[in-house]
């Protein structure tokens, strides 16, 4: 049998299996956690490419636009991962997907260490806005009381803090990634398949 | 009342004050404070001088021959950013280069009451020199020290603070509110 056609006959293997798997309502992630999950990855990434492109800009009235609207999707995500957890704890997850005990712990503690810094780096980012004497007032309307004194020590350390914490925090996006991608299509699990919306009106499938 | 103000009467009295620096009888300038609030995008911008002089005689009985100067260094800002204090001290900002200090001469001083008084004076910043009234309000701390506060508002377009794009109020509010906090000491 010639090569891709013995791909194509793979293929068709493993979108079967899938399909079945993301049809199976019970291992797959409820649509309010999927919403939540690719919510908070569309801010973050949004505010890391701005968090990293205003920091170079000279100081324009641009630049300060820019940093207003980082904390309000800083602290927006903030208040998303506590809705996130408060969900969780009420729906709890879908069982894992088969694999290895070490990958099974590997997932849980890369989770629990994401969770923790989306809850930690906007805390990060408003005590240095502080401590450089600068407000945060979410949206333009609610103001946030000033945390730590204005300090220059103290800003500079928060800032080391707040980028240290950015380059964990999107280290283990990288390897939670990745791990999605093998599952997907290295392992062909749903371990994907579960946590993307379903596509066309249920039971369109066939 | 007359019990409160009498207890004052010796320190004032005692406030003929060649401040600034040094001098046991000056102001207690690591005490005393000179800040600012700004607004940015409506957001509260905090920041003070590190460095600056003053020469105030207080003479609460002789309000004639009491006065006020204030003598501040701009380059000596605090904002906790070294780039927001490159930016300040720069052309469109303060310009340092140029003018390097910003002056406070009182004209006249009176008593509005209840140990408060208002401090009517000439401010100069960037070449511009416009009259100011400084309300004060007088206490004693823990210490005994004599505590001045008073803040007043300015308006930075006035002084061209923030000149070229920076003259958009929407981004920078043209409204810049000063604290002082002047610390004397008790007589010895």
């Amino acid at each position: 049998m010639p090569v891709d056609s013995l791909f194509a006959v793979e293929l068709k293997r493993t979108v079967r299996a899938l399909r079945a798997m993301a049809m199976d309502e019970r291992g797959r992630y409820g649509g309010a956690a999927i919403a939540l999950h690719w919510l908070t990855a569309v801010l973050i990434l949004t505010n890391l490419t701005l968090g990293l492109s205003m920091v170079p800009l000279p100081i324009i009235p641009r630049k300060l636009q820019w940093y207003a609207w980082h904390k309000w999707i800083g602290i927006t995500v903030f208040l998303l991962t506590w809705a996130r957890l408060g969900w969780r704890w009420t729906h709890p997850a879908p069982p894992p997907v088969a694999m290895p005990e070490w990958q099974r712990r590997a997932a849980e503690v890369t989770q629990t260490l994401m969770y923790a810094l989306l809850l930690v780096i906007p805390v990060s980012g408003y005590l240095y806005s502080s401590a450089t004497g600068v407000q945060v007032v979410y949206l333009g309307l609610v103001p946030l009381p000033n945390l730590v004194p204005t300090d220059k020590a103290l800003a500079g350390l928060l800032k080391g803090i707040h980028v240290a914490l950015n380059f964990t925090l999107f280290s283990l996006v990288f390897v939670h990634t990745v791990a999605a991608l093998k599952h997907h299509f290295v392992d062909r699990d749903p371990a994907l398949m579960r946590m993307l919306p379903r596509i066309g009106p249920k039971g369109s499938a066939e | 009342m007359m019990v409160l103000l009498r207890s004052f009467i010796p320190s004032l009295g005692a406030l003929l004050l060649a401040a600034g620096q040094a001098g046991a009888q000056g102001l207690l300038i690591d005490k005393s404070e000179i800040r600012f609030v700004s607004k940015q995008l409506g957001v509260n911008v905090e920041g003070r001088f590190r460095k600056w002089k003053a020469n105030i005689v207080f003479l609460p009985k002789n309000l004639a021959k009491s006065k006020a100067e204030l003598e501040i260094d701009l380059g000596s800002i605090d904002l906790a950013s070294d780039e927001s204090e490159t930016e300040i001290k720069s052309p469109s900002w303060f310009n340092t280069a140029k003018f390097p200090v910003a002056r406070f001469a009182s004209t006249s001083i009176k008593n509005v009451g209840e140990n408060r008084y208002e401090i009517v004076g000439k401010l100069t910043l960037k070449g511009v020199t416009k009259d100011v009234v400084v309300p004060i309000a007088l206490k004693k701390d823990a210490t005994g020290n004599s505590v001045a506060e008073g803040s007043f508002p300015l308006k930075r377009i006035d002084y061209k603070v923030g000149e070229g794009m920076w003259s958009d109020t929407e981004m920078v509010a043209d409204d810049v509110v000063v604290r002082i906090r002047m610390v004397l000491p008790p007589l010895a």
